[in-house]
């Protein structure tokens, strides 16, 4: 529009993945791991916890909960972070990206929450949860266990209804009036809804970091602090943006879309300064506290400290040199380092960096990574269903129209994409040119 | 009257704000930092000067509980190598490499007057008794978390791996059996006096005594548990550091006390969260006015139906 440099690759409409099938060899198997999962969840209530995991009496917790629910809802923070940068910060371009941060989020928190029912050993004292003078209210896990199932099924269900009731309106001109009331009412309760969808997360995830301060000593002095929770929060900020713009940008490479390099040189930017706050909080941190002489043991808790530290470097070096150049290259591996990096981090106050007792050892069992990777791939085929059925993915304008001339002209048999009905393709009559090539 | 509600809301933030901050800053000193002993505390004192290792109490406590004896060491011997699923209460042995003086260690739950496992547990199935100060697990509340055997700083709580309905085993001081006027079963059953049960008072009383009449006998004539981690209602004399009996130097302050203090203090009443809500509708709702009207530009502009 006026004032902005030409873009071409703009990206204005989410546009659903079109012209590729859901059941690709890939997909049949996630299925497959899925179905494993499932079985092996059933064969772990019959038989207790301790047949199909490596916890004991030292490690209580395995990577169910802390790779699953405390590393994965640190990458589907998107809906957090990319929405308060969208909507509080008011970052207009961000909005592109908010469908599929909203998305990315929900499957992730859907899935974490799923396994924590499994990974509870009496999980049918969950119904306390409904009346709240029986909650512990000074309870880290309490908050988080409470906050987190809240936040999932109320203002992230609800805020990812907007593409699904796109499809039904799409779908049948019958159903219009109804989706248009529904969906003026969801407007008129937006603010409230969007406003809970910033604070649940904010607290759940910084209680996800107080979790460990309970454990005082036991953690590792490079990771032990009061400041935990506020680090666990700031990693989940730009471990999520990596999350939101890494899959977006994985998602054009493989389905040959446009990138709009504005929007994803900003998450860049954002994303840089996030991750050297970040760090300069948590070296600072560790100074001030008189730990960092620690850091330079030589056992496996310097190593890991390291290893995290080199990741969001080199991640935050790329991307901060991806914004100059623009290059999507660096941009992409930036992301996929911090993000691994920001994993490590948060994986190590509950797992690697958790010394219970000198002999104590954890690794998981077989079962225990089958069901963990199982319920990882339910979020990634609930993804690969979303975006090919709904419009998530941002696209350039013309994206839309090239959809529309493929239903029309190549598969006018497809009555059930929904997309195209008759003649309706916006909310007019046709008026723009729908055969540009 | 968008003007007038806008006014109305800006006008409860603006006095919200410090309300809150001043709730949070100031009305939790009293909840964190006084630990109050309950009225009518029972609790251990067990001497390591004392003990001569029998093992008596650990079957004593399988069979006060109602627990079949772990033997699953040698198929023959009770002899669990430390606390389990079937072991409130165990025996253990320190001995130096270089000869100095060992010792037994007898460990079970220590009742904290500030308990880490209660402070953790997400529906209160770890809870404390406000008389005898007992701290004991509800099998009706408990969602088998296990944040309480992550968060025990004297890792007690023992959770159970095997079977589908997994409990929560520590020792819960044998209330069923104080209940009907007996004593605890590890006390019952100690030939040497080893440990004893009692008020937490008297025997804080009786301790001191042991330490006035023979000084120089116990480890810097200190009762474990009297101050340490906020005061415990199991207490300890030794003849050799605490830390070697497994009983960590936790500092006067007990853990929930020195590391929950920042996470009480911002969720007390709720404040905070509420303040903070308040502010983001009303940052929201201009934003989504905003939106709104670019979206209906853009539906203009591209004859597309706008997406939010």
């Amino acid at each position: 529009m006026s004032g902005e440099p030409l873009n071409d690759n703009r990206w204005e409409r989410c546009v659903p993945v079109y012209g590729f099938p859901v059941v690709t060899r890939f997909f049949l198997w996630l299925m497959v791991l899925i179905l494993l999962a499932f079985v092996f969840s059933g064969y772990r209530e019959l038989a207790g916890l301790g047949p199909v995991s490596g916890m004991n009496d030292a490690f209580g917790w395995g990577i169910w909960k802390t790779f699953n629910l405390m590393v994965l809802t640190a990458l589907g923070s998107g809906a957090f972070a990319v929405g308060i940068a969208a909507w509080v910060f008011r970052r207009k371009r961000m909005f592109s990206l908010m469908r599929m941060a909203l998305l990315t989020s929900f499957l992730a928190y859907a899935c974490g929450l799923l396994l924590l029912g499994i990974d509870a050993g009496r999980p049918w004292n969950f119904y306390w949860i409904v009346f709240p003078w029986r909650w512990n209210m000074h309870s880290p896990l309490a908050e988080v266990a409470i906050c987190m199932s809240l936040y999932a099924m109320l203002p992230l269900a609800i805020e990812n209804l907007p593409p699904v009731l796109e499809r039904l309106w799409y779908f049948d001109s019958r159903l219009r009036p109804g989706v248009e009331k529904i969906e003026r009412r969801l407007h008129s309760v937006f603010p409230w809804i969007i406003s809970l969808a910033y604070l649940l997360p904010g607290m759940h995830q910084s209680s996800l970091g107080a979790l460990m301060l309970l454990a005082g000593e036991r953690v590792h002095p490079l990771w032990q602090t009061p400041w935990l929770p506020v680090l666990y929060l700031g990693a989940a900020t730009f471990m999520s943006f990596g999350c939101v713009a890494g899959t977006t940008m994985l998602c054009c490479l493989m389905w040959k879309r446009a990138m709009d390099m504005d929007v994803l040189t900003e998450a860049a930017r954002i994303t840089s300064w996030l991750i050297w706050g970040w760090l300069g909080l948590r070296i600072l941190d560790i100074v001030f506290r008189g730990a960092v002489e620690t850091a330079f043991h030589f056992d496996r808790f310097a190593g890991v400290f390291w290893l995290e530290v080199a990741l969001t470097v080199a991640g935050g070096w790329l991307l901060k040199r991806s914004v100059e150049t623009r290059d999507p290259q660096p941009m992409f591996i930036g992301y996929i380092l911090s993000s691994v990096g920001g994993m490590i981090y948060r994986f190590s106050p509950t797992t690697l960096a958790f010394r219970p007792n000198p002999e104590a050892l954890y690794f998981p069992a077989t079962i225990e990574i089958i069901v963990s990777l199982g319920f990882i791939s339910l979020g990634i085929a609930g993804f690969l269903v979303a975006v090919k059925r709904l419009a998530i993915l941002p696209a350039p304008l013309h994206a839309w129209h090239d959809m529309a001339n493929y239903f029309r002209f190549r598969r006018p048999y497809i009555r059930w994409t929904g997309y195209f009905q008759g003649r309706y393709f916006g909310s007019e009559e046709p008026k723009t040119a729908q055969g540009d090539d | 009257m968008d003007i007038t509600r806008r006014q109305l809301i800006t006008t409860i933030a603006k006095a919200g704000v410090p309300a809150a901050v001043a709730v949070t800053a100031s009305a939790t000193p009293t909840l964190t930092e006084h630990i109050p002993v309950p009225s009518a505390a029972v609790g251990l004192l067990y001497d390591a000067t004392v003990c001569i290792g029998c093992k008596a109490c650990v079957s004593a406590c399988a069979a006060a509980n109602d627990t079949p004896p772990d033997t699953r060491g040698d198929e023959l011997h009770q002899a669990p190598s430390d606390l389990n699923e079937l072991t409130r209460n165990i025996i253990k042995l320190y001995k130096p490499e270089d000869g100095s003086p060992g010792s037994f260690s007898k460990r079970q739950c220590m009742h904290c007057l500030d308990p880490a496992c209660a402070a953790g547990c997400p529906f209160q199935a770890l809870s404390k008794d406000p008389e005898t100060g007992i701290v004991s697990w509800t099998a009706e509340k408990c969602i088998g978390c296990r944040y309480c055997t992550i968060t025990c700083p004297y890792h007690v709580p023992r959770f159970q791996w095997l079977g589908f309905n997994p409990r929560v085993t520590k020792c819960e001081l044998c209330r069923h059996r104080l209940a009907q006027g007996l004593k605890p079963g590890c006390t019952s059953v100690c030939p040497t006096g080893a440990v004893i049960f009692g008020p937490r008072t008297v025997l804080l009383l009786e301790a001191k005594k042991r330490i006035q009449q023979s000084p120089g006998r116990y480890y810097q004539d200190r009762i474990y548990g009297e101050t340490d981690n906020g005061g415990t209602q199991a207490l300890y004399l030794s003849h050799v550091p605490f830390e070697k009996l497994g009983l960590p130097e936790l500092g006067p302050e007990s853990v929930p006390a020195r590391t929950l203090r920042w996470q009480r203090r911002f969720y007390q009443y709720f404040a905070l969260p509420a303040v903070l809500y308040a502010g983001l509708v009303q940052v929201i709702r201009k934003s989504l006015a905003g939106h709104e009207h670019e979206l209906h530009e853009d539906e203009k502009r591209t004859g597309l139906r706008a997406q939010l």
